[in-house]
């Protein structure tokens, strides 16, 4: 190898090693204030681990959980129709969603609390610890979630978004629950991707191939574009749903929450 | 240990085909593989048939990595139009030589036409004769325009005498599934490249470096400024409903910066690995941005793209030979060609047909504008209105429908308020900046940029690693986790 040649190779050479080297701080670090990311070498390397470890461990718990704290593929719970409280929160689609499920909600006897935080995100709920405050407070025995909307272009978002969603999911807990993913009004750049990662088998619904009459800002359904949105989401429940709870079709028509809290855009 | 508790399987799909994960020059892959590749190659350089079977199989395999089994459809290419083209030079009838020239057009052509405008040709008879079509589940090959338009330059410059053909089959796949011109060109020719790799000469320490210093610029451009900037466009432009006059002309600016940056990026990416490997290949972008009329502009966009154009299309057509208006039908015909070639959709016939109009009116206008004094001021007159008619017809290329086109155009004459801007540049500070710093580059001077160069290839090597290292960290704090394919691998 000449010179020249020898003098690149060892250029590229050092810059992997030392890359692969900070890869290891796996959230990055701070210098001097300033935020210094890394790469995702030691972390891809990790999760394959991890991978194999919980494949390789397949016993349940007495819930039916895998090591993980995860169902496995295909496992439903029986359709539990006690009546239950339940706690809605999400960003401003749940204007359209929340008015048709409290009329579910009216017709099969549970309680709703329906808390809309407009122009939300994973990021702000998950830093926040609004959900654990509003979970201790009302107390809800079953969770519906609507965010991703505000998401659809984060660039990075597996990285940057993924601490945020896994604490948002350790902050439900055991709580069954159904996250409704947003209704893309365009290519996302892994919202859903990541959702469908992160959430628990038969709890997630993705929304973003259904169709949907846009409002006049392009982006959010119809009302009732988003009476229909929330009648598929019940369907999906009760036939692929992990949590199914007793929720008959109230035939036309909205109610209204029992409460409702708003809260103003993050800044 | 390690490799113990590795998935092996995992490995094996990181290195087989993924759909969803083209191998760009961007990708961590890529400069794990590229670093492998190296020493090998430095090995082989002075042996120039083992180097070329080396270069060829990790073409075809970075080929394989983005289109699957296509790369098949690149070999099969390549033997027929190496075999068309030994014919044409040894047929002596001038009939059998147009039938093989005819033969190898249908072939390379049919299957760009079939991969890339079947289910484009489909929907539009249905939508003229009616009917029932069922889109066909077809996989773009990656590049498939950009081969297809090197191997027909080869068999017709083979056809019109210009070239003598390849003896040795290695020499023509070589020429072809070369890979770093492979995803997105440059449209390099058979008459520029072959004889290079005849002479095979050493790469020199200022190609080595020099190429690393255009890889360098290249990620800049397309990893840093392309992919963040993209961000905002992309958010405006799938909704431009949803936003007002000004934050629509961000959009359209933002767009005009980040196809720019995107495409030369890539651009340079290509010729700087090139050059590593001893090869040049020109250049693709001469600063198209700072062009005072459409003409100008398309000297200096594409160049390799422009100029097949003119040579494979236009001047067969009769050019400028056949008077005024047959000039001008010729115009239109090539850049209603040349949108079309950049998607198969009418948003990019209308975007060519645009440029066409704008190319036949210059050339009309041209004696009357030959005799304004240029001045500063004509110059900058020229200049505006230039980028405003190339950034507005960005648009029709990046709208997804002309009715989101329409709103974007709509939105901008319609509802355009210059209150927005504060809050624009509060809001999405560091987005202005990009943009602000795209546009103040793209008027440095030629010679600054060449210093620059230089100083670089002599610097020392340390120093040049810090560069480097500096630059991927930059990459990685602007990084977007999901792959933004550059936008002509769709071409």
């Amino acid at each position: 190898m000449n010179k020249p040649y020898w003098g690149l190779w060892t250029l590229l050479l050092a810059a992997l090693v030392f890359f692969v080297f900070l890869s290891f701080w796996q959230d990055g670090f701070s210098v001097g204030g300033l935020e210094i990311k890394t790469a995702l070498f030691a972390s891809d390397m990790g999760a394959q681990m991890k991978k194999r470890r919980v494949v390789d461990a397949d016993t349940l718990d007495a819930d039916g959980r895998l090591p993980d704290g995860h169902h496995p593929k295909g496992w439903r719970a029986p359709v539990d129709t006690t009546a239950k409280n339940i706690l809605f929160i999400g960003d401003s689609m749940l204007e359209g969603l929340a008015p048709r499920l409290a009329a579910y909600c009216d017709k099969n006897g549970h309680t709703l609390v329906e808390v809309i935080w407009y122009s939300s995100s994973t990021l702000c709920w998950g830093q926040s610890g609004r959900l654990t405050e509003l979970i201790n407070k009302y107390h809800p025995n079953y969770i519906f979630v609507c965010l991703g909307a505000n998401e659809l272009y984060v660039p990075d978002i597996k990285r940057a978004r993924r601490p945020h969603l896994k604490k948002m999911l350790a902050e439900i807990g055991n709580i069954p629950y159904v996250w409704i993913g947003p209704p893309n009004w365009d290519k996302d750049t892994g919202i859903n991707d990541m959702l469908e990662q992160e959430v628990d088998e038969g709890c997630f619904y993705l929304s973003a191939n259904d169709h949907f009459d846009r409002s006049r800002d392009g982006a959010h359904p119809t009302r009732s574009s988003a009476h229909q949105w929330m009648d598929r989401v019940v369907k999906w429940l009760g036939s692929e749903g992990a949590y199914p709870i007793r929720l008959e079709n109230p035939g036309e028509g909205i109610g209204r929450a029992s409460h409702i809290v708003v809260y103003q855009p993050p800044v | 240990m390690i490799l113990n508790s590795i998935d092996m399987s995992q490995l094996l799909s990181l290195l087989t085909f993924n759909r969803e994960e083209p191998m760009l020059f961007t990708s961590g892959l890529f400069w794990v593989l590229f670093l492998l590749f190296l020493p090998v190659y430095a090995m082989l350089k002075s042996r120039r048939k083992q180097m070329m079977i080396f270069v060829i199989a990790f073409s075809l395999y970075f080929f394989y990595k983005s289109s699957g089994l296509f790369f098949l459809l690149l070999v099969a290419t390549s033997v027929f139009d190496w075999w068309v083209a030994q014919f044409i030079e040894s047929s002596k009838n001038r009939t059998e030589r147009r039938i093989a020239l005819t033969v190898s057009l249908v072939f390379s052509l049919g299957i760009l036409l079939f991969f890339k405008y079947g289910n484009f040709v489909m929907f539009n008879l249905e939508a003229l004769i009616g009917g029932n079509f069922q889109p066909m589940d077809l996989i773009l090959p990656v590049g498939i325009s950009f081969y297809t338009f090197r191997t027909i330059s080869y068999v017709v410059d083979v056809y019109r005498g210009k070239i003598q053909p390849v003896d040795d089959y290695l020499d023509h796949l070589f020429f072809l599934s070369y890979f770093p011109c492979l995803v997105a060109g440059p449209i390099v020719r058979s008459c520029d490249f072959n004889p290079q790799v005849q002479q095979n000469k050493p790469a020199t320490r200022e190609m080595i470096y020099g190429g690393l210093w255009l890889v360098m610029l290249g990620i800049l451009k397309k990893a840093v400024f392309a992919d963040y900037i993209a961000q905002y466009n992309n958010i405006a432009f799938g909704n431009p409903s949803g936003y007002t006059g000004f934050e629509l002309l961000m959009a359209v600016l933002g767009f005009t910066m980040q196809i720019y940056c995107d495409f030369s990026g890539y651009s340079d990416m290509a010729i700087g690995l090139s050059s590593i490997m001893g090869f040049n290949l020109g250049i693709n972008f001469n600063y198209p941005y700072r062009s005072l009329n459409v003409t100008e502009f398309w000297h200096r966009w594409h160049i390799t793209l422009s100029t097949w154009l003119r040579d494979y299309v236009y001047i067969p057509m009769g050019g400028n030979r056949r008077g005024k208006v047959r000039q001008h039908i010729n115009l239109m015909v090539t850049m209603l060609l040349g949108g079309l070639w950049h998607g198969a959709a009418w948003t990019f016939v209308v975007w060519g047909a645009g440029h066409g109009i704008a190319l036949c009116v210059h050339k009309l206008c041209k004696p009357w504008l030959d005799t304004i004094e240029s001045t500063r001021a004509t110059r900058f007159v020229s200049w505006l209105l230039t980028f405003s008619f190339v950034a507005f017809l960005w648009i029709f290329f990046r709208a997804n429908t002309f009715q989101a086109a329409g709103q974007v155009i709509s939105g901008i004459f319609t509802d355009f308020e210059w209150a927005y801007l504060p809050v624009f540049i509060a809001r999405r500070s560091t987005w202005c900046i990009m943009l602000a710093i795209i546009f103040g580059l793209h008027f440095v001077p030629v010679t600054v940029w060449d210093k620059l160069r230089d100083r670089f290839i002599a610097a020392h090597w340390a120093v040049k690693l810090v560069i480097f290292i500096f630059l991927i960290q930059l990459v990685l704090q602007f990084a977007s986790a999901t792959v933004q394919p550059f936008l002509y691998s769709q071409f």
